[in-house]
């Protein structure tokens, strides 16, 4: 009961606030649901919609296709490919921080992590769709449009102000020096898949995915290394 | 239904069978995780709908329309993005609750930087980013997000 009460404290709030309401002033409280009412519907109307976008993104859009054909990619093709990876992706902004990472120890430019993860921020396309229907289609074309220009501008920007050297990369481990393995749980989305490949040295516990404590040959090494690459929100990492 | 969502469930619809001929379980699994992401914000969701009942009922339009209106376009807009930056919940409900501020009579400039800098400024996931990517790189971007916003409302408000 804490626990749901602690997830969601704003759904909680706004009870307390509505039982509070139609005790003290009945009155207001009816014309208060009367008034959500309208938004309600609005947003029943559109949540379907987003949901089954977002599943269909999730499935169809080929993202490890584009984040492992990054590394070549440069020029005009790279930056129309770093907002399509950020248009297409589901997840807050810090979702994002570890995939980037990952393209930049594999070359990506600055200027294009800078897109995707400002493309992954505003511009999303279930999100454009629900922008469009609270605000009308004209506030949320010019807004994208406007958008992407910024986000053109800031990308080029950030290339002049910071260089490569500033962004900590952590130079390679050496495979065999491997000790275990390491998983960034504010990343994690415990989608299990971790388990469900490798049983023996992963299990999902609270949602949050853990290693399992053993020592490392090669055969394990190369096994788990291809695990680090299938890893959705690539939060594991050799330690 | 406005034609607008109809034409988006029209071409949703197209799409989902599409998708399900194609490969009826990877469209299933893949509705599975959508919805265990939508699991996570139905609580939100719910709360700042009827918070938006809450707030349409006892903060009166003209109120909405002194703060949020023409009148000190430039400060509430300042504000709006500060806002903006601090908060954290998903871009996906503050969509209807900005809509209704704007419905009141706000002016759309701030609630274009409030949106704006709601998803791309990050006080709140600000270490993990300098974390990953250094504090200059983090400082720099944050900066830069929070100016362009600034900039895109104010530009909005003179074209619409």
């Amino acid at each position: 009961m804490i626990e749901i009460i602690k997830k969601n404290k704003l759904l909680t709030a706004v009870s307390l606030a509505y039982v509070f309401l139609f005790m003290a002033m009945p009155d207001k409280a009816y014309l208060s649901v009367k008034n959500s009412m309208y938004y309600i519907i609005e947003m029943l109307e559109i949540m379907p919609v987003i949901f089954i976008l977002t599943s269909i993104i999730e499935a169809w859009v080929p993202k490890e296709v584009i984040i492992n054909g990054f590394g070549e990619k440069a020029g005009i093709k790279g930056i129309i490919f770093s907002f399509l990876l950020g248009s297409f992706s589901a997840g807050p902004i810090y979702a994002a921080f570890p995939i980037c990472k990952m393209l930049l120890k594999k070359g990506a430019s600055i200027a294009n992590v800078v897109i995707i993860l400002s493309a992954w921020a505003v511009i999303k396309v279930p999100m454009l769709a629900n922008e469009a229907k609270f605000l009308g289609p004209n506030f949320m074309g010019l807004r994208w449009i406007l958008t992407v220009m910024s986000i053109l501008i800031i990308s080029y920007l950030m290339t002049v102000f910071v260089k490569k050297e500033d962004i900590p990369i952590g130079e390679e481990k050496s495979l065999s020096k491997a000790t275990g393995i390491d998983i960034k749980e504010q990343y994690c989305i415990g989608c299990g898949l971790c388990e469900k490949l490798m049983p023996q040295h992963f299990k999902v516990i609270d949602k949050k995915a853990k290693w399992k404590e053993s020592t490392l040959n090669d055969t394990q090494i190369n096994e788990l290394k291809a695990i680090i690459d299938k890893c959705p929100v690539k939060a594991i990492d050799f330690r | 239904m406005d034609i607008f969502t109809a034409s988006l469930w029209g071409i949703t619809g197209a799409a989902f069978i599409a998708a399900l001929v194609k490969d009826k379980q990877k469209t299933f699994n893949s509705i599975k995780m959508a919805r265990g992401m939508m699991k996570n914000m139905i609580g939100e969701i719910v709360g700042i709908l009827f918070l938006i009942g809450l707030i349409l009922t006892f903060i009166p339009p003209e109120v909405i329309k002194n703060i949020l209106g023409e009148s000190n376009l430039f400060i509430s807009t300042v504000i709006s993005a500060l806002v903006g930056s601090i908060t954290l919940i998903p871009a996906f409900v503050a969509f209807p609750l900005v809509g209704s501020f704007v419905d009141a009579g706000a002016s759309i400039v701030p609630a274009v930087a409030f949106l704006t800098t709601l998803t791309m400024v990050g006080i709140v996931t600000f270490p993990l980013e300098k974390q990953e990517f250094g504090l200059k790189f983090a400082a720099i971007r944050n900066a830069l997000s929070f100016v362009f916003a600034l900039i895109i409302a104010l530009t909005m408000g003179v074209i619409m």
